[in-house]
């Protein structure tokens, strides 16, 4: 039994422990923006989401 | 190889003598123990229990090989001291192709003859065997038994002499032939030599090139070997039994803390709030903002569940999840669809009332939703919608891709050890498209 494969399990049940806790992942599927103003509460028009205006699936078979 | 011990009362001597057919010194380091000895000048078979060394055959050396230990060279294998004194090149012909290899006769007065045979450089170290072992058939495939441990069939070969020259336990010649059968249990292996009169079992253990460099102290730089002897052992050998068995470890233990992640999750109900998105091209700004409510704990994903009651239509929500305190946002969107009906293949349905977006890694805080909905503006109508926050949230998946990420090196060592098999056993009578006894090495 290889000591690598030892620390190679090791460091995959720790990096998974840490995301449990963490909730981290490495797929985000969010755009992360800073300094969004205060304002927003009051006037929510003021913000656009980056998602704002996406192509969508229109339906139907 | 015909086995042959130190005759009782034997007292090593060593004589120097002259060949009778060329005149030429031969020295005669198993004096009393060898049968024969070949001189290397003249190449002469001279009978050694003779008291005048009476020649037996003379033949002309089809080819000359230099042994790569010099005969008389001394090197100690498994505890004992041995004396190189004999040589010869051996081999077996397929398909018009010859394939030699070579052997070593070595002495030591008080232990007998021993033998090492090389091979693309994968060296043996041979002893004579004394017990003959046992015919068995392990999973259709012949084989011998000796002691605890079983041999499977190798090959079977007819084995020519094609240059000696020292001395040997019995009267050997060029143009020698034997049926050599090989049985293998790395890094052990048992011959067979069949003769016209006599069957002679030999038992070979694997070396490394190394091993003998170093005990013969040779000069010539140790050439690495070719290929994959018979007997060699194997370097994944018990590795791959013992890293499955690691691999069912650490499974049961992944699973173990994904139970106990499951159980200790926080599943924090942090909003669960309602509205109508209105179809139709509805006039001003469509956007609005939740209340505000806490994430707890450091850091943690959120999953945000979105009911919408939409019937053959969609609704996409463009959202923000905004720290109030610190102006950080997650810009993310999920379309909400759900269509029905029916064709000449029966009733039809496509997407889903219910969608979630799992954010990972969001840190703890006051956090509202900002929320863009949009929809059909041919289709007028409300759309209830319910948006609902958790914080916390189990995430089995990981826990499986991670076994995934575990299985790649038993998976590697698998692939590794059965290639060194396949090319083992390429070499052998059972090799794929092998056309019989006559392959070998």
């Amino acid at each position: 039994m290889s000591r690598l494969y030892m620390i190679y399990s090791a460091l995959v049940a720790g990096g998974l422990a840490v995301s449990s806790i963490t909730g981290w992942s490495p797929f985000t599927p969010y755009d992360e923006v800073k300094g969004v103003p205060k304002s927003v509460r009051n006037n929510p028009g003021a913000y656009r989401s980056h998602y704002a205006g996406y192509a969508r699936y229109l339906g139907g078979k | 190889m015909n086995p042959a011990g130190p005759r009782k009362g034997f007292v090593p001597k060593a004589k120097a003598l002259n060949c009778p057919n060329c005149g030429s010194q031969i020295e005669l380091r198993a004096l009393g123990a060898a049968a024969s000895v070949i001189c290397r000048y003249c190449s002469s078979t001279i009978d050694a229990s003779h008291p005048q060394l009476r020649v037996i055959a003379q033949w002309q050396a089809a080819m000359t090989v230099e042994p790569v230990i010099p005969l008389g060279s001394r090197g100690k294998l498994q505890g004992v001291l041995w004396e190189a004194i004999g040589f010869q090149q051996r081999g077996i012909t397929v398909d018009g192709t010859n394939y030699f290899w070579r052997e070593y006769v070595l002495w030591n007065p008080y232990h007998g003859f021993r033998y090492l045979s090389e091979y693309n450089n994968h060296w043996n170290f041979v002893t004579p065997l004394q017990t003959l072992p046992q015919n068995t058939t392990a999973n259709a495939m012949p084989g011998v038994r000796l002691g605890n441990t079983g041999y499977r069939h190798f090959q079977t070969a007819r084995a020519y002499t094609w240059f000696v020259i020292g001395e040997f336990p019995w009267m050997v010649q060029v143009g020698e032939a034997v049926d050599a059968a090989d049985y293998v249990a790395p890094p052990k292996m048992l011959s067979s030599e069949t003769s016209d009169n006599e069957v002679t079992w030999s038992e070979s253990e694997y070396l490394p090139g190394a091993a003998i460099w170093q005990a013969f102290g040779l000069k010539t730089p140790c050439p690495p070997p070719a290929g994959v002897f018979a007997n060699q052992p194997s370097p994944y050998a018990g590795r791959v039994a013992g890293i499955w068995k690691f691999y069912g470890l650490v499974c049961a233990g992944l699973l173990a803390m994904m139970l106990f992640f499951a159980i200790t999750a926080r599943r924090q109900q942090a909003l669960d709030q309602k509205f109508v998105v209105q179809g139709g091209r509805a006039a001003g700004e469509r956007s609005f903002v939740t209340e505000v409510f806490p994430l707890e704990g450091k850091e943690d994903n959120v999953a945000v569940r979105i009911n919408a009651d939409v019937a053959n239509r969609w609704v996409f929500l463009s959202m923000a999840l905004i720290n109030e305190e610190t102006g950080q946002a997650y810009d993310f969107g999920q379309e909400v669809s759900y269509y029905t009906g029916r064709d000449s293949d029966g009733d039809w349905s496509e997407g889903s009332r219910s969608e979630e977006v799992l954010l990972p890694g969001i840190p703890g805080g006051r956090y509202y939703l900002r929320v863009e909905p949009e929809t059909d503006a041919a289709q007028a109508g409300p759309i209830p919608v319910r948006i609902r926050v958790v914080r916390g949230l189990p995430y089995n998946l990981r826990y499986f891709l991670g076994m995934l990420l575990v299985l790649i090196p038993p998976v590697w060592v698998s692939i590794r050890s059965a290639a060194f098999e396949a090319k083992r056993w390429g070499e052998s009578d059972y090799a794929g498209g092998s056309s019989g006894s006559e392959d070998g090495e």
